[in-house]
C-alpha cells in the first residue's frame, strides 16, 4: 500500500510552495501530482530528466501533471519503476479535496493519509466573507484532518485563523507554517520515529491517538456496515485486514470521514483493525465487537 | 484567362445583407460571392454559367455554429441510446428510445454486432423522461455475463454499468463511497455519480471510452454532420491545440473538398496564461480559409442540470448546494487580463448567473486596466443571465451565445428542479439579450444536443419544452432574429462576420440551400425544413 496524501486549499494558500518544499527536502521517493506543472520550481541541478508533463528529480522524486482523470494519473504514477514511496496529490484551488481523497479508498493499493488543507492565515477571514469564495473555502475545510495555517508570520491577528478553522472543523489538528515549510513527518498519522532537534519537529506533538482491535473471528458484513455507519466524527481512520462473512474472506478495510471501501486482500497478515482519531476520542475499539459473527452484540 | 463565373438562381435568396435583404440570383467566382441581386444585374458580370439546379429552392448564408465540439464526430462509434431521435453524420436515423426495455433491446443488438471481447459503450441515455424509472444491473446483467457495459447519461454526470464492471472496479455493497447509488435494500444499482467513481469504471472497461481523442475520421465525420444540416462554419469549442492536434486539423481541413470552415478554441486550462497567449499568437497567422485560429475558451463553472453551475441567491430551487468554480474568481481575472491584453478573443463558459456576473465583472476590470475596442469577448451558454447582466455586457462590448436547445431538452427540469418557475422563464433569454443590445448567437453544444441550426432557431422562436409547454413566452424572438443568430450573429461572435454569415460581395460563397422558405412556413415548422444542399466556397459539399 502506497501512502497517498491529498493537499487542498484555496488559491494562494501555498499548496505549490509546500510541494516545492517537499520535493527539495524529500527523504522519501515522492510521486507528486500537481495542477500547474509550470509552477513547480526546483533547482535546475535537482532535475534529472523532463519529458512533457513529467519531471524526474535526482533525489528519486517524480512530479507529474494531474490532468482530468485523477484515478488514471495516480495509477500511472504508482506503476512507475521504482514506485514512489508516497504519493502527493495537489488538489486544484477550487476543488473539494475530500472528493479527491476518496480516490485513495477506491483505487486499490493506496493508503489515505491525513487530508491536508492549507489556509492562508492572512486571507481566510476575507475569503470566507466573500460571496464568490466563502462557501468554496468552507467546503474545502469540511473534512480536513490536518490544517496548515500558512503565512502565519504575516498575519495581523495571529490567533484569528486558528479560531476560524476550529469553528468550521474542530476535529482537525492545526499546525502553523511559513513559506509552506511543513516537515514531511506531518503528512502521516504516525509519530516521528525518534525525536529530532529541529525546531519544526518540536512543534509537532503526536497528534493522532491510535488504537488496535484484533479481529481473528469473521465479521458479519451487515453488522460491520452498521458499526462503521455509527462511528463518531472523531474517528479519522479505520484501516486494516478483516475477515468477512461465514467464509472468512480476507479484505482490506479503509475508512475515512464517514466513507469506506473494502478491497480483496489475499494475504497472510494477521487480521487487525487500526483506529486513528482525535485526542477527544475515547477508545472506540469495543464498538467493533458488535460485528463479530456469533459474538456479543450490543443491545 | 478569366476565372469562370457561375450564377445560381433560386426561388428566394435570404441574404442577411441589409442593402439587399432578398434576391433571386447570386454570382460566384473563385469561391467567393461576386454579386447578389436579379438575373439582369448578374448579367453585368459578363460571361457566366447559369446554374438553375436550386431554382425552386431557398438559399441562405451557410449556417455558423458558434458552440459545438468536434467530438460530435466521435460519439457515433458508440451505441446511441437517447430518448430523442437523432441522425448520425452518415445520415442514419437512430430512433429515440422511450423506455428502459427499448434501451436494453438496442444494447442487446449492439452487443451482438461487437467483437467478442469488446466492452459495450453507449451514450445519450436520459431516464428523466421515464417517470422515475431508473436503469439497474437487473436490466443489464441478463444481456451478458462476461462482457462489460457502460451506459453514459445525456447529462454527462451519471453512468450505468453492469455487475461485471462493478466487480472489476472493486465496488460492492459493503463499500460506502460518494457516488455509488443503492436500492432500498442497500444493493448497488450500477448507477455511478461523479468523476471519481465514473472514471474508475471507465478505466476498467478499457481505454478512454467516450473520451477518445480526436482523429482524422472523427474530424471528417464532424464536417459531414455539419454539411447535413447546412453548417459551413463551426467551432471546436475547446481544443488543446497540441502540435499533434494542430497537425491533424491542418491536414484534414486541407483535404480537397473538406466541407467546413473550422474554428478551434484553445483550451485555456491546458496552458499557463503566458503559454496560452504565446501559443495562440503563434498559431493565428497560420490560419487558412478552412481553419481559423485566434479564440480561447475559458470555463468558469459547471452545468445547471448537473448542479455544478454557480448560482446567485436564491440558489438551486430544490435546495441543492451551490455549484463549483472551475477556476478561482481572482485567478479568472488574471487569466482574462492576460488574453485580453494580448488582443485575443475569449469565449467564456458560464452557465449559472453568478458565473456570468463574475465573468462580466472581470471583463470590466480588464477593460479598465486595458481599454480595447471591439474585443467581442463572448459569454457561452450564459443561460441564467438577467436583464441587468445583459445591460452590463452590452455596455462593455460583450457578445452572448445562448444555449437555445436547452429550452427544449431540459426546460421542464429547470422549471421543476434547478431554477424554479420564475427564473426558468428567463432561461436562455434571447429577447432580453437583443432588447438590451447584446449581439446574439444561439447554439447546440453538439454532441450535448444535436447539431442543427434550424432546430436551434426553432427553439429560440417557440421556446417549447419537450413536454409541450411554452417556457417564458416573452423571451421568444422572431424568425428573422433567430436566423440572424445562426448566421451573421454567430459569425460576429467569432470575428468572422467580414467573411461568412451573410450573402454579400467578397464573402465566401457558403450557402445553406433549403427546400422551403423559413419565412413562409409556420414558426412551429421551422425545424422541419429540409436542408437540400450545403455549399462551401461555391462548391456543393
Amino acid at each position: 500500500m502506497i501512502p497517498l496524501s491529498v493537499i487542498g486549499g484555496f488559491l494562494g494558500a501555498g499548496k505549490t510552495t509546500l510541494v516545492n518544499h517537499l520535493l527539495r527536502t524529500a527523504t522519501r521517493r515522492y510521486g507528486v501530482l500537481v495542477n500547474d506543472f509550470g509552477a513547480v520550481n526546483v533547482d535546475a541541478a535537482l532535475i534529472a530528466g523532463q519529458s512533457g508533463q513529467a519531471m524526474a528529480l535526482a533525489n528519486g522524486c517524480v512530479c507529474c501533471s494531474l490532468g482530468d482523470d485523477f484515478g488514471a494519473a495516480v495509477a500511472s504514477l504508482a506503476a512507475r519503476d521504482p514506485a514512489p514511496e508516497h504519493i502527493i496529490v495537489e488538489a486544484s484551488g477550487v476543488s473539494d479535496p475530500w472528493r479527491i481523497a476518496q480516490l485513495a479508498l477506491i483505487e486499490p493499493g493506496f493508503e489515505l493519509m491525513p487530508l491536508v488543507v492549507m489556509v492562508d492565515a492572512t486571507a481566510i477571514a476575507a475569503q470566507l466573507a466573500d460571496p464568490w469564495t466563502g462557501e468554496t473555502v468552507r467546503r474545502q475545510l469540511a473534512f480536513a484532518e490536518l490544517v496548515v495555517l500558512n503565512k502565519q508570520d504575516l498575519a495581523a491577528e495571529p490567533g484569528q485563523a486558528a479560531a476560524i478553522v476550529a469553528g468550521i472543523r474542530p476535529q482537525a489538528r492545526t499546525i502553523t507554517a511559513c513559506h509552506g515549510e511543513v516537515p514531511e513527518t506531518a503528512l502521516t498519522f504516525a509519530p516521528p520515529s525518534r525525536p529530532r532537534a529541529s525546531r519544526l519537529q518540536a512543534d509537532l506533538p503526536h497528534m493522532f491517538p491510535t488504537w488496535r482491535w484484533p479481529c481473528p473471528l469473521p465479521l458479519d458484513r451487515d453488522r460491520l456496515r452498521a458499526v462503521l455507519g455509527e462511528l463518531p466524527p472523531a474517528v479519522l481512520r479505520v484501516k486494516g485486514l478483516c475477515l468477512l462473512g461465514q467464509t472468512a474472506e480476507p479484505y482490506l478495510l479503509q475508512y475515512a470521514a464517514e466513507r469506506w471501501a473494502f478491497s480483496p486482500a489475499p494475504t497472510t497478515l494477521a487480521p487487525e483493525l487500526v483506529i486513528i482519531g482525535t485526542p477527544q476520542l475515547t477508545n472506540p475499539a469495543a464498538r467493533f465487537d458488535a460485528a463479530v459473527i456469533g459474538g456479543w452484540t450490543a443491545g | 484567362m478569366t476565372a469562370s463565373t457561375r450564377v445560381f438562381s433560386a426561388a428566394r435568396i435570404i441574404t442577411m445583407n441589409p442593402s439587399i435583404p432578398t434576391a433571386t440570383h447570386v454570382a460566384v467566382r473563385q469561391g467567393r460571392i461576386l454579386g447578389v441581386g436579379t438575373a439582369d444585374e448578374m448579367a453585368a458580370f459578363g460571361e457566366a454559367v447559369l446554374d438553375a439546379r436550386f431554382a425552386g429552392k431557398v438559399i441562405l448564408p451557410g449556417f455558423v455554429e458558434g458552440h459545438a465540439h468536434a467530438a460530435e464526430g466521435l460519439m457515433w462509434r458508440n451505441c446511441y441510446v437517447g430518448y430523442f431521435d437523432r441522425v448520425a453524420p452518415d445520415g442514419t436515423l437512430w430512433t429515440g428510445l422511450k423506455s428502459i426495455a427499448e434501451v436494453v433491446g438496442r444494447l442487446r443488438e449492439a452487443l451482438a454486432a461487437l467483437p467478442r471481447d469488446a466492452p459495450l459503450l453507449a451514450w445519450g441515455f436520459d431516464p428523466i423522461y421515464f417517470d422515475g424509472a431508473r436503469m439497474s444491473v437487473a436490466d443489464l446483467d441478463p444481456l451478458t455475463a462476461d462482457r462489460m457495459i457502460v451506459v453514459s447519461h445525456a447529462s454527462g454526470h451519471i453512468m450505468n454499468v453492469n455487475s461485471l464492471v462493478l466487480r472489476r472496479a472493486g465496488f460492492s455493497r459493503d463499500d460506502n463511497i460518494d457516488g455509488l447509488v443503492r436500492d432500498d435494500a442497500g444493493a448497488l444499482t450500477g448507477e455511478l455519480l461523479g468523476p471519481p467513481v465514473m472514471s474508475r469504471a471507465s478505466r476498467v472497461a478499457g481505454g478512454g471510452g467516450l473520451l477518445r481523442p480526436l482523429d482524422a475520421r472523427g474530424l471528417r465525420d464532424y464536417a459531414a454532420a455539419a454539411r447535413r444540416v447546412g453548417v459551413t462554419t463551426a467551432t471546436d469549442l475547446v481544443n488543446a491545440l497540441t502540435p499533434e492536434l494542430v497537425d491533424l486539423l491542418r491536414a484534414v481541413t486541407a483535404e480537397p473538398g473538406f466541407p467546413l470552415r473550422l474554428v478551434p478554441a484553445l483550451a485555456a486550462r491546458e496552458y499557463s496564461p503566458e503559454a496560452g497567449v504565446a501559443r495562440l499568437l503563434e498559431l493565428r497567422p497560420t490560419s487558412t480559409d478552412k481553419l481559423r485560429f485566434g479564440i480561447v475558451k475559458l470555463v468558469v463553472d459547471g452545468s445547471i442540470q448537473g448542479f455544478t453551475a454557480r448560482l446567485r441567491w436564491p440558489f438551486y430551487h430544490n435546495g441543492a448546494p451551490n455549484g463549483l468554480w472551475y477556476v478561482a474568481p481572482a485567478e479568472l481575472g488574471a487569466i482574462m487580463l492576460a488574453y485580453h491584453r494580448a488582443g485575443l478573443q475569449m469565449h467564456i463558459h458560464t452557465n449559472g448567473d453568478e458565473a456570468s456576473d463574475l465573468a462580466t465583472e472581470m471583463i470590466g476590470r480588464a477593460l479598465e486596466a486595458h481599454p480595447r475596442p471591439d474585443h467581442r469577448h463572448t459569454l457561452q451558454h450564459c443561460q441564467m443571465a438577467d436583464a441587468a447582466i445583459f445591460r452590463r455586457m452590452a455596455a462593455q462590448g460583450m457578445c452572448v451565445n445562448l444555449f437555445a436547445n436547452h429550452l427544449y431538452y431540459w426546460g421542464e427540469q429547470h422549471a421543476a428542479l434547478t431554477m424554479g418557475p420564475s427564473r426558468a422563464r428567463r432561461l436562455d433569454a434571447c429577447a432580453t439579450a437583443l432588447r438590451e443590445g447584446v449581439p446574439l448567437a444561439i447554439h447546440s453544444d453538439a454532441p450535448v444536443t444535436p447539431l442543427g441550426p434550424l432546430f436551434t432557431a426553432w427553439c429560440a422562436v417557440n421556446r417549447l419544452t419537450a413536454q409541450g409547454r411554452v417556457l417564458g413566452p416573452d423571451e421568444r424572438i422572431n424568425v428573422a432574429e433567430a436566423l440572424h443568430a445562426v448566421t451573421l450573429g454567430a459569425a460576429y461572435t467569432l470575428k468572422l462576420d467580414h467573411l461568412v454569415g451573410s450573402i454579400d460581395v467578397g464573402k465566401f460563397a457558403d450557402f445553406a440551400v433549403l427546400d422551403d422558405d423559413p419565412f413562409a412556413v409556420a414558426p412551429a415548422a421551422l425545424r422541419d425544413i429540409p436542408v437540400h444542399a450545403t455549399m462551401v466556397g461555391g462548391e456543393v459539399a
